[in-house]
């Protein structure tokens, strides 16, 4: 097999050539994200922590039964993405008193499709390797001739980490190393986005993405999706009504009581109503450890504001309670809050990336 | 017959943990498709040095696994609501895939680097299956149909085994185990000579069947009727479904205790076929009666002693033995005996004449079947007459099935050195007689003749049976033996046998180390083997292969009932 990192070659010299660099000892090293991203992401994006209203049409109680309901029965979710991403640290350019780190990034997005007996086939996928560097801290024509040296060449992006990093910019970070691993995970957002776009689908086929749905949400009006949240921010409180009976319940007050095959009355996000969201408990407490365990958090972009059909969201509630056959357990530790197609999904993608080892081997400072 | 190879049924797969070797290769199976340990496949591979075209290596699957992406089995139990749903199919199916492991054949260009990750896997068609066992290079006129492969894909193939492996000159005999009534020991045997009766010159060859077991072989001459399945079967081999020829059958009965009065042999065979009853006087038998005493536990030799004393004494007419003329002589008169008193012969104390006269007696008197007489009779023949004069193309049915287990071994030993003595050239030609090329002998039980034994311990007949394995093929002699459990018999007997056949075995049996031949996967499939399908284990091919074999055209007497 040829060297995979072999288009990378050039930009590398280009690197050598025009300024000093310094290695990463021991070759490629891994830069993780920072752990609980989504929460975080969904704490700093979502706007306010406290909720005032509630936004469906059957809003009598707090909680609602749910029954499951089958793909035998009514096959609503069919199609399901995730992305992955991979960042590793090359080395450290130095061009006069500026530096910035140079770091590889392995992302990619998968989209899958449930046919009638329940197999599972990829729809599409999409797959990049970034070449990140802080663009600021090197000169306009080393950054051209990066450019440049990677005009032509497919699968390979130039790619600035002080910009379009929202990840990084909602939590605040400032070192240049995690900067880049989260300009990673934003590129891989963005590539999850675009295929859950792209993808041709029916009115009746839903699509689920993996996590919190981004405001690029808020008008959408193509096929039905929802975005479905393992991880969620915890500060959200409930004030609802008002007088003797209003309830004031934070988070976790909701969700202990939330007996298994129920979901949540339906709120809306900010107070604008465009994305809606309510919990689902896919398993049962006695099992788990803790309360917030086995809950999703489910969001729909809402683009007429209006009450959403509570009909509607018990049907797609029943559909997710369905989904807690089969589980991830032993494989990821959100086993109990995954599902099991997008977790799918993101072992297409791992599957499609190089091995740490065959990374290290390929990539090669041409000194 | 054949059926081309088509679409590729899965892919080569080699991981960090699992790799591919030159030995082994895994593949995955595409959804859907069946395939079976036994199967034989072929992975497209490297091109021969300057070729286009890809070669091929050719696997046997050995086994089949199923695997999931579930971390353990209680990923399993908790994916289906901590066991509370048993009824409902799942959401989504879990991840999995059946991969196959394959034990490398051969590669067609010889190229034996390891099956690479993600090579197309295929179905062999029927000459890739010859290409694969070695068979495309047996001559076709040393072809022997040996039964049929079946594959998952209903591809079919005729397993040939090479003449000069199975008669000589490279090497020989036959030896089939497996559980009674089963795995069809005694049909396999009778269908393989009848393949190498019909696809050879078959006046070189003569055959000597040993009936052990009711009248199993006392009818091969009559036809039997067959479906038109058996016939085709039959007819894919390039076989005759025919019995043996009635002329060139000979069936030698025992006499027994009643045939003077009765006419009729001591036999299962009722009525019994056109035959010659053979006896076993004094004087004919003398040269064999070590072999009555197979059994007997002789740790000092005194019991040798008197044997040899009586072989040469009786065998060379000598003065002192000029009286004994039968076997109620040998019992009752001197030198032996005097008044009923044994008495001391030679250096040998009378204590042993007397145990030695207790164990005849009770052989040859007490116990015995009616083939120890006191002379021949114009009716009765020897088993030694019959078998020196055997002919190419004629088949010999000697039956011991009533006989008592003493008689038993000493007719197998009789054939065994009647016809050792005419291939080796030990005894002195006569006149211008001259045996046909190859001697076939068949004989089920073989354990009883030459067991599994300690080291050093050893027998006449265990001599007999070792001397036929180790010498016999390059004299023309070619031992066809069957037993229940291989690691019953003699070591040196089994290791002799250049194909090896097995039939179902009990779980038991396959850990015995007589089996280590065999890789691990497929010794356990040994316990599921069907009526009528074995393992067959020939020096061509580069592993055992599983066939099928079509019924006898023949009947077969009580065992058909």
């Amino acid at each position: 097999m040829p060297n995979p990192f072999q288009p990378l070659q050039n930009a590398l010299r280009t690197l050598v050539e025009n300024a000093q660099v310094l290695p990463a000892t021991g070759q490629a090293v891994v830069d993780m994200v920072t752990p609980d991203l989504e929460e975080i992401y969904d704490q700093r994006t979502t706007g306010e922590a406290t909720i005032h209203n509630v936004c469906e049409t059957d809003a009598r109680s707090l909680y609602r039964p749910v029954r499951p309901i089958p793909r035998s029965e009514e096959h609503g979710f069919r199609y399901f993405v995730d992305g992955s991403a991979r960042t590793y640290f090359i080395g450290t350019v130095l061009e006069q008193d500026r530096s910035t780190p140079v770091q590889i990034s392995q992302v990619g997005a998968a989209i899958v499709r449930r046919e009638d007996d329940g197999r599972i086939r990829v729809a599409d996928s999409r797959r990049t390797i970034l070449l990140t560097l802080e663009k600021s801290q090197v000169s306009e024509p080393l950054w051209q001739a990066l450019e440049h040296a990677l005009v032509g060449v497919p699968g390979y992006t130039l790619c600035d980490s002080a910009t379009n990093n929202r990840y990084a910019d909602a939590i605040g970070l400032q070192e240049p190393r995690p900067r880049g691993a989260h300009r990673a995970n934003w590129h891989m957002r963005e590539l999850e986005i675009e295929l859950a776009r792209s993808l041709p689908r029916a009115n009746d086929e839903w699509l689920v993405v993996d996590g919190s749905l981004g405001n690029e949400f808020e008008t959408w009006r193509g096929a039905p999706l929802v975005g479905v949240a393992k991880t969620f921010r915890r500060d959200s409180r409930f004030e609802l009504g008002t007088g003797p009976r209003a309830r004031k319940i934070n988070l976790f007050g909701l969700l202990k009581d939330l007996q298994e095959n129920q979901r949540t009355i339906v709120f809306p996000r900010n107070n604008e109503s465009k994305i809606v969201f309510w919990y689902v408990r896919i398993r049962p407490q006695k099992h788990l450890d803790y309360p917030l365990m086995g809950v999703v958090k489910v969001e729909m972009p809402n683009p007429d504001r209006g009450p959403v059909d509570s009909h509607l969201v018990d049907r797609i509630s029943g559909w997710l309670v369905a989904e807690r056959r089969v589980s991830p357990y032993g494989r990821d530790g959100r086993w109990h809050a995954h599902l099991y197609p997008i977790y799918i999904a993101e072992q297409v993608i791992c599957s499609q990336f190089y091995s740490e080892e065959v990374l290290k081997s390929g990539i090669q400072w041409p000194f | 017959m054949t059926r081309q190879m088509s679409n590729p049924i899965g892919r080569g797969s080699a991981t960090e943990s699992d790799p591919n070797t030159s030995e082994k290769f895994k593949f995955w199976i595409r959804p859907g498709q069946m395939v079976n340990p036994f199967d034989i496949v072929a992975a497209e591979h490297f091109p021969a040095e300057g070729g286009d075209e890809p070669s091929y290596t050719f696997g046997l699957v050995t086994n089949i696994r199923h695997i999931t992406d579930a971390a353990s089995h209680l990923a399993n139990f908790i994916s289906n609501d901590f066991g509370e749903e048993v009824d409902e199919a799942p959401q989504t199916p879990r991840q999995g895939a059946n991969v196959a492991e394959a034990a490398v054949l051969s590669n067609s260009a010889d190229i034996y680097m390891p099956v690479q990750n993600e090579s197309r896997v295929y179905f062999a068609d029927e000459d890739k299956i010859h290409l694969a066992l070695g068979i495309d290079g047996i001559p076709q006129e040393r072809r022997v149909p040996a039964g049929l492969i079946q594959m998952s894909n209903g591809t079919q193939a005729v397993a040939y085994l090479d003449r000069h492996f199975v008669l000589g000159p490279e090497a020989g005999h036959v030896n089939i185990s497996g559980i009674s009534g089963l795995a069809t020991k005694t049909s396999y045997a009778m269908f393989l000579i009848q393949s190498l009766l019909q696809t050879g010159p078959e006046d070189e060859i003569a055959v000597i069947l040993l009936n052990v077991k009711y009248d199993d072989l006392l009818r091969i001459h009559e036809p039997r009727r067959l479906s038109d399945e058996e016939r085709r079967q039959w007819q894919q081999l390039g076989l005759k479904p025919e019995p043996w020829p009635t002329d060139r059958v000979h069936y030698l009965l025992p006499w027994g205790k009643h045939t003077q009065t009765t006419g009729r042999p001591n036999s299962f065979a009722d009525p019994p076929p056109p035959h010659k009853a053979y006896a076993y006087p004094l004087r004919e038998t003398v040269s064999k009666l070590d072999l009555l005493f197979s059994d007997i536990p002789d740790p000092t030799g005194t019991l040798s002693s008197i044997i040899g004393e009586v072989m040469t004494g009786v065998g060379g007419n000598e003065i002192a033995w000029r009286a004994v003329q039968t076997w109620d002589d040998l019992l009752t008169k001197p030198p032996l005996v005097q008044q009923g008193i044994p008495q001391k012969f030679r250096n040998i104390q009378p204590s042993s004449v007397g145990r030695f006269l207790r164990l005849l007696r009770r052989i040859v008197k007490t116990r015995q079947s009616g083939i120890f007489v006191p002379q021949l009779s114009a009716r009765m023949t020897t088993v030694e007459r019959e078998i020196s004069n055997i002919q190419g193309g004629h088949t010999y049915v000697v039956d011991i099935a009533r006989l008592a287990p003493e008689e038993q071994t000493l007719v197998f030993g009789d054939v065994l050195r009647t016809v050792y003595g005419l291939y080796s050239g030990e005894s002195l030609p006569f006149d211008t007689y001259e045996p046909p090329k190859k001697v076939i002998i068949f004989v089920d039980e073989l354990n009883k003749y030459a067991p599994a034994r300690g080291h050093g311990e050893t027998s006449p007949i265990l001599e007999q049976v070792l001397d036929i394995a180790e010498r016999g093929r390059s004299f023309g002699m070619i031992l066809f033996s069957a037993q229940q459990f291989l690691s019953a018999v003699h070591e040196r007997v089994t290791g002799n046998s250049a194909t090896k056949v097995l039939g179902r075995t009990d779980s038991a049996e396959i850990n015995a180390g007589n089996y280590r031949f065999l890789d691990p996967d497929i010794r356990n499939h040994l316990t599921r083997l069907e009526q009528g399908e074995l393992i067959l284990s020939h020096p061509i091919y580069r592993q055992p292969v599983k066939i099928r074999f079509p019924r006898p055209p023949y009947q077969q007497g009580r065992a058909q009932k």
